[in-house]
């Protein structure tokens, strides 16, 4: 699969503070990809960079095989970008913004009223008049105007209530599907743990950690919990199990386990050997949350959300 | 095309409002009394008030909505479509200069009211209208890229304008002032505007002949052109 996004060791500069310094990742193509971070990690400085907003310091990066320093128009008309607030133009309807939208990218016009129709917008309302939702929801459909081959989402449900910021993660998981490269940034656990496919964690301009969810969790050295009811607990299961780690909660064993196949292996064959049934069993894989908690502690940036 | 799509856009998005509109017949309305009530006729004085309204109606126009846009990040729209530089800024100026010959016209319109003497040549004064329009047009945005924070624009911009309504003629002719201030006349650009107008209204001029006037707006045009582009170019 080749690559949609690559960033070579990417530094930007703003006088003598250095908020990206040497980043460093690739996303494949159709594939969705979050950069996590606390506020002031570089993250938007990152997709600036990316999206040919800001200029890179020092350091390579190609989108869609293009040179993000020299071949900007190329970079532009093959991505959208969806930035971090919703930025379209108060006084014009929403079809007149996205008909703007289609002019600056030689996109047919037809191409409005299909967004309309599957976005299912206010045509007619002014962009101005509309909720945070529906601006969000404008948005991301200016940004795919052109059909572009990879989405650049910048904190996508900033600002926007329950309901709103399902919508739009259910709405970015659609188009992922549909084949387009999404690249996210968020400090939004809820995001981080549903859409990409993989994650890098973003510290102080740097990527303390990139991933899959299961490769981060190791990471940080947390285990699986194994949580087991069985019937009868005998003092022999206990002494076989000692192994794992072994707490009661609620009559039921919790067992931190390291690598989950080979211990299923071990319960199945005690099970054998010891005569007991299973009543119940679930994991509980470490999350997202635990491995940003762990990574980004003692952040010095002062604006963690959490 | 894309020049006149941003164009288009910045026209309905911030021309055709009320608030835009008024301070376009207020502003030379105003103006245009002002001198009349004191003189009565104000043929000598209607270039350069043509060209006073014209240079704020530009300058006013162009600096409020590059930094609302900068402000309210709608600019970046613009950034990363595939749109040049140079298209972005030509349009900005381009939007200015409409403004402006709106303003411009406004205010010939009550201007005529008081002069004694008709418009001695349309053509030409339409043309220096137009040279006038977008190259204070260009002088405001590279102005209001330069500064980050609108309230400093304003004062920046009040600094170039207020200064240049009298060191351009535009008020108390060039020839009233002793020799040495014809330099400072010279270097204003304004007045390469006024001497235009005044000859194309009047048929005489005051310093500058018409054809160095159009010649020197022209340059003054492409170099604030440029400087903007380089100044956004500079920006992101």
């Amino acid at each position: 699969m080749a690559e949609a996004i690559i960033a070579k060791n990417l530094v930007k500069r703003y006088g003598d503070f250095e908020a990206v310094r040497g980043v460093s990742f690739s996303v494949k193509k159709g594939e969705a990809f979050a950069l996590l971070g606390p506020n002031g990690a570089g993250k938007t400085t990152t997709v600036r960079m990316l999206t040919t907003l800001t200029s890179i310091t020092s350091g390579e990066a190609y989108v869609n095989g293009f040179d993000v320093k020299r071949e900007r128009l190329a970079v532009r008309k093959s991505i959208g970008l969806v930035p971090d607030v919703s930025n379209l133009y108060d006084e014009l309807t929403v079809r007149d913004n996205l008909r703007f939208m289609a002019k600056l990218y030689d996109a047919p016009l037809e191409r409005v009223e299909e967004l309309i129709r599957e976005f299912e917008l206010p045509a007619d309302r002014k962009f101005g008049k509309l909720s945070t939702g529906f601006k969000r929801r404008v948005t991301i459909a200016s940004a795919l105007i052109h059909e572009p081959e990879v989405l650049f989402l910048d904190e996508p449900t900033n600002g926007l209530d329950v309901h709103s910021a399902k919508a739009v993660r259910a709405l970015i998981r659609v188009l992922n599907k549909r084949g387009m490269t999404v690249f996210i940034t968020t400090h939004n656990m809820v995001e981080a743990e549903t859409i990409p496919q993989r994650i890098a964690i973003m510290r102080e301009g740097k990527i303390v950690a990139e991933g899959k969810r299961g490769e981060l969790a190791k990471l940080i050295g947390k285990k699986v919990i194994v949580k087991l009811s069985v019937e009868p607990l005998t003092s022999s299961l206990l002494r076989a199990l000692e192994e794992y780690d072994v707490s009661f909660d609620e009559g039921r064993l919790l067992l931190e386990v390291e690598n989950v196949d080979e211990f299923l292996e071990r319960l199945y064959s005690l099970k054998t050997e010891l005569g007991f049934r299973i009543e119940g069993l679930c994991t509980e894989v470490p999350s997202v949350e635990d491995v940003f908690v762990e990574l980004t502690k003692g952040c010095p940036c002062g604006g963690c959300p959490l | 095309m894309k020049v006149l799509a941003i164009a288009e856009k910045e026209l309905r998005e911030y021309v055709l409002k009320p608030g835009s509109i008024s301070w376009g017949i207020v502003f030379p309305l105003v103006f245009t009394l002002a001198f009349a009530v004191r003189f009565g006729d104000v043929d000598h004085l209607a270039p350069g008030l043509v060209s006073i309204s014209v240079l704020f109606g530009t300058t006013s126009f162009v600096s409020s909505s590059i930094i609302f846009e900068r402000r309210l990040r709608t600019f970046e729209r613009l950034l990363v479509a595939p749109v040049s530089y140079s298209e972005i800024v030509l349009a900005k100026v381009l939007t200015g200069s409409i403004f402006g010959l709106f303003v411009g016209f406004v205010s010939l319109l009550f201007l005529r009211a008081f002069m004694v003497y008709p418009i001695w040549n349309l053509s030409l004064f339409v043309l220096f209208l137009v040279l006038s329009a977008f190259t204070f047009s260009a002088l405001g945005l590279y102005v209001s890229l330069v500064v980050e924070n609108p309230i400093n624009a304003m004062t920046w911009l009040n600094l170039i304008r207020l200064p240049m309504m009298f060191t351009s003629g535009a008020i108390v002719s060039l020839l009233l002032f002793p020799k040495w201030f014809l330099v400072v006349g010279l270097v204003t650009p304004m007045t390469y505007s006024v001497d235009g107008l005044r000859f194309a209204m009047l048929h005489y001029y005051d310093v500058v002949n018409p054809i160095y006037a159009f010649l020197v707006l022209l340059l003054l045009s492409m170099v604030f052109l440029y400087l903007s582009i380089l100044r956004v170019e500079r920006l992101y």
